[in-house]
């Protein structure tokens, strides 16, 4: 739908969610993003906002569910967790994304 | 996506403003945190607010794809176009109300119209396998299918392995008690099996059980849903109550549910049993109606039918006549009706478009003076396809308010109209908005919106930019004014179509209202009685009867003459009978009235030749009968008789009550000039006049020759009747005028339903021409102040407007013309004494046209004669 590339590869930010929610439990929007950041370094070059769409994308898909907290600064936001199905979802984005990696990796190796 | 989503998107659109402003406050979190942890690494605030806002990225970027993330974007597009057209609907209620009001007519009209197209024509019968349902007839060869008798009746329903049920129906009439004066009750006599062949169950009690068309059965009643409510408010214990029909107490056992027997003229519902002395073949009296077995074919019907009749062949009276089974839906619907209905359908669909065409008029007129918006969106960059949705979406708000506004316009007129037409319609025939009808409205609603907003939004948003910005300060609106004065066009020539029909329409009735019925139709008034069994059960009571009643009504202050006939004038004559001539085997048809010896008098029918019926012609006197100059004519040119007065015929005559039919030798003692004994467009019928007093009838009406005011000796009469028989209730109490009013109705409903029509066809075509003519004068202000400052008159202003009309105007005659030459044909059936060419209704329909032409032309000319050359120049200047 969107004209913009987003600097995430494409599909793989509602993954790194997923993932990020899986190991942290329950956590807002920045505590997200900062993660993100900071497990991946410097290969990833993430504007923090973009993790709100996805929020909300997975939210409608019913994996993650949101609460209404207080964050540090003592402000009203959304703390985000995983639902089961969430965590049924993760191992289907794992398993796809372990196929589609090994799938493209073995073709570099055989067009080398 | 996903049906989750989907749902989620939905939800999403309706809590758009709650979501935004979530989104908006943990972005302000979000901010606020980056910041804090800025500066606990040190740097300075400012900094810190900067860093968080950079390594955030684009704000406005991100909330707009959190909104294409979760809901459809188009939609919300399409909300707040729909709320911009609204408001800007607001804006222009003029505009609003006449679009709206527009579609509304031609919505609700067509509506109503498809209720009654649907429940008479589409729609299957009411009632349970309705493709099972039969009637079966006995048919003699080369004419209409006859009723047969109760052995024959007897004989089809041992067929059971064809029919599941079988019953006869007959209508009759009986008097009810209510305290004051006796009412007259209309009901029907039928077999047990009459509810199992419609598949009724009863909304309370039972219908008849087997045994109760038996002789020695008790007497037992089934009312219907109306008249129990009425009659007993509606009573859940009104089995307990008997009702007491010609005086005699009914056991009532059950009440059906409401719907279709409400529209029946029967109240209630008796077992008709066949006394032993009724059971002959001569007596063509029953109705039968039938539900064939499952499985069963009417082609597998009819042949065991004829396998039937070949065994019958020793026993059946009329050695020639066949059994035939036909579908119980083929005669529900009369072939006058059925193009009735579709003629005034077709009516209604023109008006509808020229409804249509009056929208998209409106809304190009509203898009010409758009087209600088239009121009400047289209520069600010928005798409074609954009535009046009937005256009699109205006027509859709005008079409589902016009079309929400149709319905309850349907609505009205449905109401307004059902009782005016049940009289017309099979009583199957439930006329009401279901589902059907409100999908119709709904694809009326889409043609609509793609008749009167798809093509002006195309018109307004591909005419060029440039062009429309070039010319928008300028008079003259190009292309899209010739669009409107096309759709004038085409809107004057649907309407001359109309008025070309109504035309037609109106010059055959009124030459159906000139045709003389040949009787006395002022100061008549008429009525009907039955004189039930019980208490007239032999021919002589009931000629004591109306030796009796007529002595009385010619004593009542005010009354002139009475007679008393078996049928009223226009309304057939009762009995189809054969007659033959000594010594000749091939008989011939004709009509049989019994009257009294006062009915040709009372109503003005004069004698021809030989005598009228008289008193001496009682019962026991010589048999004799006056005929008609038809008959008279016939038997001059078939068989040689100049003078028939004097001769003797044989005329199968009647019975009464259990007396059956009889062939009698009478003698021809007069012959009376015809009256119109059929209906007033039908050619005149062969008839023959027997007294009364010699064929007895229990269904008789009362014709009555005032002074004054017909109604005004109503109450005498009855007070007389009462004298006679204080039991016997009176009906149908009916002036001669209304009763041949009544026998036009077939050409009186759709004439005036088409005359409606053609008249807001008119109007509407008016409108439009005002429309274009005014706005055409609007746009050319400055030309005409020019040409008024060089000298032009006001009177050459105004000729040119209306030349102008006049050109719109002609050409819409011409096209409606060829319209109306290649389609009046299609009425032909319905038009009497008139051509469907007719010269004289075509010269109607283009003088009205003509006039309509310059009245919708007037107002814009004056206004166009009226423009201040000063201050015209000045303001453009």
């Amino acid at each position: 739908m969107s004209k913009r590339q987003t600097e995430v590869p494409y599909g793989t930010l509602d993954l790194l969610v997923l993932k990020t929610l899986e190991t942290m439990g329950t956590m807002h929007g920045y505590a997200i993003a900062r993660r993100i950041e900071q497990v991946c370094g410097d290969a990833l070059q993430l504007s923090q906002g973009s993790v709100y769409p996805a929020l909300m994308r997975l939210q409608q898909e019913g994996w993650i569910c949101a609460d209404w907290g207080i964050s540090e600064t003592n402000r009203k936001v959304k703390f985000y967790s995983l639902t089961k199905a969430g965590r049924k979802q993760l191992l289907v984005e794992v398993a796809n994304w372990e196929k589609a990696t090994a799938l493209v990796a073995r073709f570099l190796e055989e067009s080398a | 996506m996903t049906v989750r989503r989907v749902v989620a998107g939905l939800l999403a659109l309706m809590r758009k403003r709650r979501l935004d402003r979530e989104l908006e406050s943990e972005v302000l979190a979000h901010l606020e945190l980056a910041e804090r942890d800025a500066i606990e690494r040190g740097a300075s605030p400012e900094e810190a607010r900067r860093a968080a806002r950079r390594s955030f990225g684009g704000i406005e970027q991100m909330k707009e794809e959190h909104r294409d993330q979760r809901s459809f974007r188009w939609m919300e597009t399409l909300l707040r176009d729909l709320r911009f057209r609204l408001a800007s609907l607001a804006r222009d209620p003029g505009f609003a109300a006449v679009t709206i009001g527009l579609l509304a007519l031609g919505i609700g009209a067509n509506t109503a119209m498809f209720s009654i197209v649907d429940a008479v024509l589409l729609k299957p019968l009411p009632f349970p396998e309705p493709e099972r349902m039969v009637r079966v007839w006995e048919t003699p060869p080369n004419s209409l299918p006859n009723a047969t008798t109760t052995l024959t009746f007897l004989d089809w329903k041992r067929q059971d392995d064809i029919f599941e049920a079988l019953s006869v129906e007959r209508p009759i009439r009986a008097a009810m008690a209510t305290g004051g004066d006796p009412a007259r009750l209309s009901g029907k006599l039928v077999s047990a099996d009459y509810f199992k062949v419609f598949g009724v169950k009863p909304r309370i009690g039972r219908t008849f059980a087997p045994e109760e068309d038996q002789p020695g059965a008790a007497r037992v009643v089934v009312l219907s849903y109306s008249f129990w409510q009425t009659r007993y408010g509606g009573d859940p214990d009104v089995l307990k109550w008997d009702l007491a029909l010609d005086g005699e107490p009914h056991r009532i056992i059950g009440v059906l549910p409401a719907g279709s027997f409400d529209r029946d003229e029967a109240g209630f519902w008796k077992p008709l049993i066949f006394a032993p002395d009724q059971l002959n073949r001569i007596q063509h009296v029953l109705h039968v109606v039938g539900r064939l077995r499952a499985g069963v074919s009417l082609e597998q019907a009819r042949a065991k039918m004829n396998m039937l009749r070949a065994s019958l062949a020793g026993v059946i009276e009329g050695k020639d006549w066949g059994f035939a089974v036909e579908p119980f839906a083929q005669r529900l619907v009369g072939d006058t009706l059925r193009r009735s209905i579709y003629l005034a359908f077709g009516g209604v669909l023109v008006v509808l478009l020229i409804a249509c065409a009056n929208v998209a008029n409106l809304v190009l007129a509203k898009g010409a003076t758009r087209r600088k918006e239009m121009a400047l969106r289209a520069a600010l960059g928005a798409s074609r396809g954009r535009l046009i949705g937005q256009l699109l979406t205006e027509s859709l708000v005008l079409c589902l308010l016009g079309g929400a506004a149709g319905v309850a316009v349907a609505y009205l007129l449905l109401d307004a109209a059902a009782p005016l037409m049940a009289a017309s319609l099979p009583f199957t025939a439930d006329l009401s908005l279901d589902l059907r009808v409100l999908g119709f409205a709904a694809a009326a609603v889409m043609a609509v919106l793609i008749l009167a907003g798809l093509l002006p939004s195309l018109q307004t948003s591909f005419s060029k930019l440039s062009d429309s910005l070039n010319q928008a300060a300028r008079g003259s609106s190009g292309s899209s004014a010739a669009v409107r004065r096309t759709i004038v066009i085409g809107e004057v020539a649907a309407s001359v179509v109309l008025i070309c029909g109504a035309a037609l329409l109106f010059k055959s009735l009124a030459n159906l209202q000139q045709v003389d019925a040949g009787v006395r139709i002022d100061h008549v008034i008429t009525m009907s009685a039955d004189l039930p069994s019980t208490a007239y059960p032999s021919p002589e009571s009931a000629a004591r009867f109306y030796e009796a009643v007529v002595q009385r009504l010619r004593a009542v202050p005010g009354v002139e003459q009475a007679g008393i006939s078996h049928r009223l004038p226009l309304q057939g004559e009762g009995w189809g009978e054969g007659m033959s001539l000594p010594g000749v085997t091939r008989g011939f048809g004709v009509g049989l009235k019994p009257v009294d010896p006062w009915y040709f008098s009372t109503l003005q029918i004069p004698l021809v030749s030989g005598r009228g019926i008289e008193d001496r012609d009682r019962a026991g006197a010589p048999p004799v009968v006056v005929i008609n100059q038809e008959l008279a004519r016939h038997l001059s040119s078939e068989f040689g008789i100049a003078n028939p007065v004097g001769r003797t015929v044989g005329i199968d005559v009647p019975g009464y009550g259990p007396i059956p039919e009889s062939v009698v030798n009478v003698q021809i003692v007069g012959v009376i000039r015809s009256e119109r004994t059929g209906g007033l467009h039908r050619p005149q019928r062969r008839a023959a006049y027997m007294p009364l007093a010699q064929a007895p009838q229990q269904d008789i009406k009362l014709v009555v020759h005032t002074q004054s005011e017909p109604l005004a000796v109503v109450s005498g009469i009855r007070e007389a009747v009462r004298q006679v028989d204080p039991n016997l209730p009176l009906g149908d109490v009916r002036t001669m005028e209304q009763v041949k009013q009544q026998s036009m109705l077939w050409a009186k409903q759709p004439t005036w339903v088409v005359g409606a029509f053609a008249g807001v066809a008119a109007l509407l075509a008016a409108l439009g021409l005002y429309g274009v003519l005014a706005h055409a004068v609007a746009q050319q202000r400055r030309e005409i102040g020019i040409r008024m400052a060089l000298g032009a008159q006001p009177g050459d202003v105004v000729a040119q407007v209306l030349r102008n009309a006049m050109t719109l105007v002609m050409a819409g005659l011409v096209l409606g013309l060829l319209g109306a030459f290649a389609l009046t044909r299609v009425i032909k059936n319905l038009l009497f004494n008139v051509s469907p060419l007719d010269p004289l209704a075509f010269t109607v329909a283009c003088v009205s046209i003509a006039l309509v032409g310059l009245l919708a032309g007037f107002v814009p000319a004056k206004r166009a004669a009226g423009v201040d050359p000063v201050t015209t120049l000045r303001d453009e200047g």
